[in-house]
């Protein structure tokens, strides 16, 4: 790495959703299938562009749906592929998210997050989605989601995102909001061999006894590629470790029970989190993606103020940092959540953390604006158990 | 790293370059060394509506990346007043649009700006497009408040500006710097 | 000499199979099947993708590679295949809800591209595996589970359709002309480009039932009766078309396919990319 770090580095101003598209890139990615929607189409004209040239392959399909159909069907011929859309295209590619997570195909859905519900405000951001990544498809599953604060770490993060893709064979959903989408900032990207690139495990024994859904000793089964010498079955419905349907409910639970724990026995390398000023603090700021940056802020201006304020700032979203979070949360007398939501999804997932009894100040903005400094420094000052405003008009 | 900071706004409606506008300033600023974040309030159509492209400057890295307190304020269109006004600084500069933005809010008496009001679409007119006037306000915005070198600047726009309309961006920018560079050196004022 | 028979593309031990008595899938599958074997097919290379219904368990009988997917969207996930290894065969298997109801769409588009896939409709007018419900192709006043007193809409010439949509080569056949629709399977697997094979079918569980054609043989003979060879069907005046439908090739043309527009592009790009 040493010798990586003195070469010349290139500094650009680039746009969130542009370094998204290099990320994808760096990592591997020759395969963008999507559907424009604000506030993620330059995610699609860069990859327009720079896929063909790469000798890859940018194919607008007819929409969502089929998008993340197509991503999903490059993936089982070997593609890492991508996609990105907002709100309203990430609840229509819910079903086929599925599928993924079912046939534990690796691919990265983006989702710059739109102020809804529904049309709702089309270019202006929130973290609303937070549930839905989790939550959104029928069934129960598990799926990893990341979400960037700066435009370095929506490079850094979708090569993450891929990595994590590829070597747990599950969807990732990288969910910046349109803020950090929008934003163009000065960076140095990483050079060549600067971050490591995971590549899925491919199958080693004979082909004939190939199964494609029998996990390794690491809770992954290797995933051949459509077109190699190992035939495979690939289905949306309940399987075996054959890839065939399979029915009998000692091998559902096994199935349902396999998805989930695939993910949680690696949880520790999954979750990853980001702390500033928290050494001596005692109000800690939970935050993640734009709002970091104002969590940032705040707490700089309370520690001017007297008040020891630490952020801890969520990269992964899912799985949740709960234990990360209780860590913390036990030295801190109060824990802010700011989050451009009125329900208080990341709220309600750290009360879960700490337990009843933890001082939850909540900071919530849904009106298409961003949470300000003075917004969560606001929330530190209440007294103790007074309500937050909710929205100001 | 607020001691530092810089938060500029270009304001007008969609379609005038506004982005752009911001974009090659940045370019210039961090080829200077600086931190830059730029983002950007629009309406759900390409062209038209209130649309403003800030700019936050910082010797490090930029922490809160959005507009809070404006050192400075491009006004090209007049829509852009009334989001803008109330986050101007005591002793921010303002440059706005004889033509497009002639009237500004009567200010509160004990805060002053310093406002330049200039022919900026006028210059554009003149140079052939009014599609310019965005690159004039650069050039103005630039030599008035010093806050990047002109050879940067002219950079920028060589970088970012396709090659047929490269003469005219080059001439809009040196428009602006010359209207600048008539301004007088102006003390804080109420408007 | 030998005759194809298809087994050795059927994983062992699975017969018999699932669909009903009288059901075309069966036929349709084991049509399929043989053409692979006349065209020496490698379970390596095909892919077989199929949607929900009836139809959309055929892949569980198959050794070749396969992806079963949700439903109506299987010419999506087929799609992302051949776009990213075009050296893939890929068979995309599908009922008249997968590909022209819930699916319309994405069958509209997957022509229009005329991307390199063989596409098998297996019309059995009607929704089978939920009860024998109304579908876009159910024939306008026929009884179905929803459409009690008929149907009062129209339905869609799946073929029309494709051929307006772009595809390079359309047509159509019933399992009562068994050996023939193994020709046309063969003609559209070798054909470059979109091509659509729609096997009108009979469902004699649900829509024979609905519609006095209980026994299958009635409902065999009713399909017998109404397909005409598309030779044939040109010479009917107007009035009498609407009794039959035209089987037999009825699209063929070689417009470029989605791939090798594609490398047009990337042949751009490159070349935009030396400064």
């Amino acid at each position: 790495m040493k010798a990586v770090a003195t070469l010349e580095r290139e500094t650009r101003l680039l746009q969130g959703n542009q370094a998204i598209a290099e990320g994808a890139i760096y990592a591997g990615a020759r395969f963008y299938a999507g559907y424009p929607i604000t506030p993620s189409s330059e995610i699609a004209d860069e990859c327009a562009k720079r896929m063909p040239e790469l000798g890859g392959m940018y194919i607008q399909m007819e929409d969502e749906m089929a998008s993340i159909a197509a991503v999903v069907g490059a993936s089982l011929a070997g593609a890492k592929a991508l996609t990105a859309t907002s709100g309203p295209g990430f609840s229509l590619m819910q079903e086929n998210l599925g599928l993924a997570v079912m046939g534990e195909v690796p691919c990265v859905v983006v989702d710059v997050q739109r102020s809804g519900p529904s049309t709702g405000l089309a270019t202006k951001p929130a973290q609303s989605d937070i549930m839905q990544v989790r939550w959104g498809r029928h069934g129960d599953q598990s799926v990893i989601a990341l979400c960037p604060a700066t435009v370095r770490e929506c490079f850094t993060l979708t090569v993450q995102a891929f990595n994590f893709a590829e070597r747990f064979r599950v969807p990732v959903v990288l969910m910046p909001d349109e803020i950090v989408g929008h934003m163009r900032e000065n960076v140095a990207l990483p050079l060549p061999g600067e971050i490591e690139v995971v590549d899925r495990k491919a199958p080693a024994g004979p082909p004939a006894s190939y199964l494609p859904f029998k996990p390794d000793e690491d809770g992954i089964a290797p995933l051949a590629a459509y077109g190699s010498e190992y035939v495979f079955h690939v289905t949306s419905s309940m399987h075996g470790t054959d890839g065939y349907s399979n029915n009998d409910p000692a091998n559902a639970a096994w199935r349902v029970r396999q998805l989930h724990e695939k993910i949680e026995r690696h949880r520790d390398e999954i979750v990853l989190t980001q702390s500033y000023y928290t050494e001596d603090m005692d109000v800690l700021i939970v935050t993640l993606g734009a709002t970091t940056r104002a969590a940032r802020t705040a707490a700089l201006e309370a520690r001017a103020q007297g008040i020891k304020a630490g952020v801890l700032q969520l990269q992964t979203v899912w799985p949740f940092a709960d234990r990360e979070i209780a860590a913390l949360g036990k030295r801190a007398r109060m824990v802010v959540v700011p989050e451009m939501n009125y329900s208080g999804q990341v709220a309600g997932e750290v009360l879960k953390a700490l337990g009843p009894g933890a001082d939850i100040r909540r900071v919530n903005k849904f009106n298409g604006t961003i949470i300000t400094p003075q917004d969560i420094l606001d929330a530190m000052l209440r007294p103790a158990g007074a309500q937050t405003q909710g929205n100001q008009p | 790293m607020r001691d530092s900071r810089l938060e500029i706004r270009i304001g007008g409606t969609g379609g005038q370059g506004l982005i752009l506008c911001a974009k090659m300033l940045a370019d210039a600023l961090a080829a200077a060394g600086k931190r830059v974040a730029q983002s950007q309030t629009y309406e759900p159509t390409s062209r038209g509506g209130y649309c403003n492209s800030d700019l936050i400057v910082s010797e490090g890295e930029v922490d809160f990346p959005l507009a809070t307190a404006l050192d400075c304020l491009v006004l090209l269109d007049r829509m852009a007043v009334k989001p803008s006004w109330p986050l101007l600084k005591p002793d921010a500069l303002v440059l706005a649009d004889t033509r497009l933005c002639p009237e500004l809010p009567e200010g509160n008496r004990d805060v002053k700006y310093r406002v330049h009001h200039l022919p900026l679409t006028r210059s554009a007119i003149e140079l052939g497009s009014e599609r310019v006037a965005n690159i004039v306000a650069l050039g103005a915005l630039a030599a008035i408040s010093g806050m990047c070198e002109r050879k940067a600047l002219e950079r920028a726009v060589r970088a970012d500006t396709p090659k047929s309309f490269l003469d005219l961006n080059l001439d809009a920018l040196a428009a602006g710097y010359r209207l600048g560079e008539q301004e007088p050196a102006l003390a804080a004022t109420a408007p | 000499m030998t005759h194809a028979t298809g087994m050795k593309y059927m994983k062992p031990g699975v017969l018999p199979h699932m669909w009903c008595a009288g059901c075309g899938i069966g036929g349709m599958m084991g049509a399929l099947l043989r053409a692979f074997e006349e065209l020496g097919y490698r379970n390596t290379d095909t892919v077989v993708v199929t949607g929900i219904g009836c139809t959309g368990k055929l892949d569980d009988y198959l050794l070749t590679n396969a992806l079963h997917t949700t439903h109506g969207r299987a010419l999506a996930y087929a799609t992302g295949i051949k776009a990213f290894k075009p050296q893939l065969k890929v068979v995309v298997v599908m009922g008249d809800g997968d590909s022209v109801t819930i699916g319309g769409n994405h069958f509209i588009h997957a022509a229009r591209r005329n991307i390199d896939l063989t596409a098998i409709v297996l019309n059995n007018l009607n929704y089978g595996m939920t009860g024998g419900q109304v579908s876009g192709t159910t024939p306008e006043w026929a009884v179905t589970s929803t459409t009690v007193h008929g149907n009062p809409e129209r339905e869609f010439d799946i073929c029309a359709l494709a051929e307006t949509a772009g595809a390079n080569f359309v047509a159509r056949s019933t399992p009562y002309l068994g050996w023939e629709m193994k020709e046309i399977m063969k003609q559209a697997l070798e054909k470059r480009g979109f091509s659509l094979v729609e096997v009108v079918s009979p469902c004699p569980t649900h829509f024979g039932r609905n519609n006095d054609m209980k026994e299958t043989a009635a409902m065999l003979r009713w399909l017998g009766g109404r397909a005409l060879p598309i030779e044939d069907y040109r010479k009917l005046p107007q009035a009498e078309r609407k009794q039959h439908f035209p089987v037999g090739t009825l699209v063929d043309r070689d417009e470029p396919d989605f791939n090798t527009r594609y490398d047009t592009i990337r042949a751009r790009a490159t070349g935009m990319n030396v400064r």
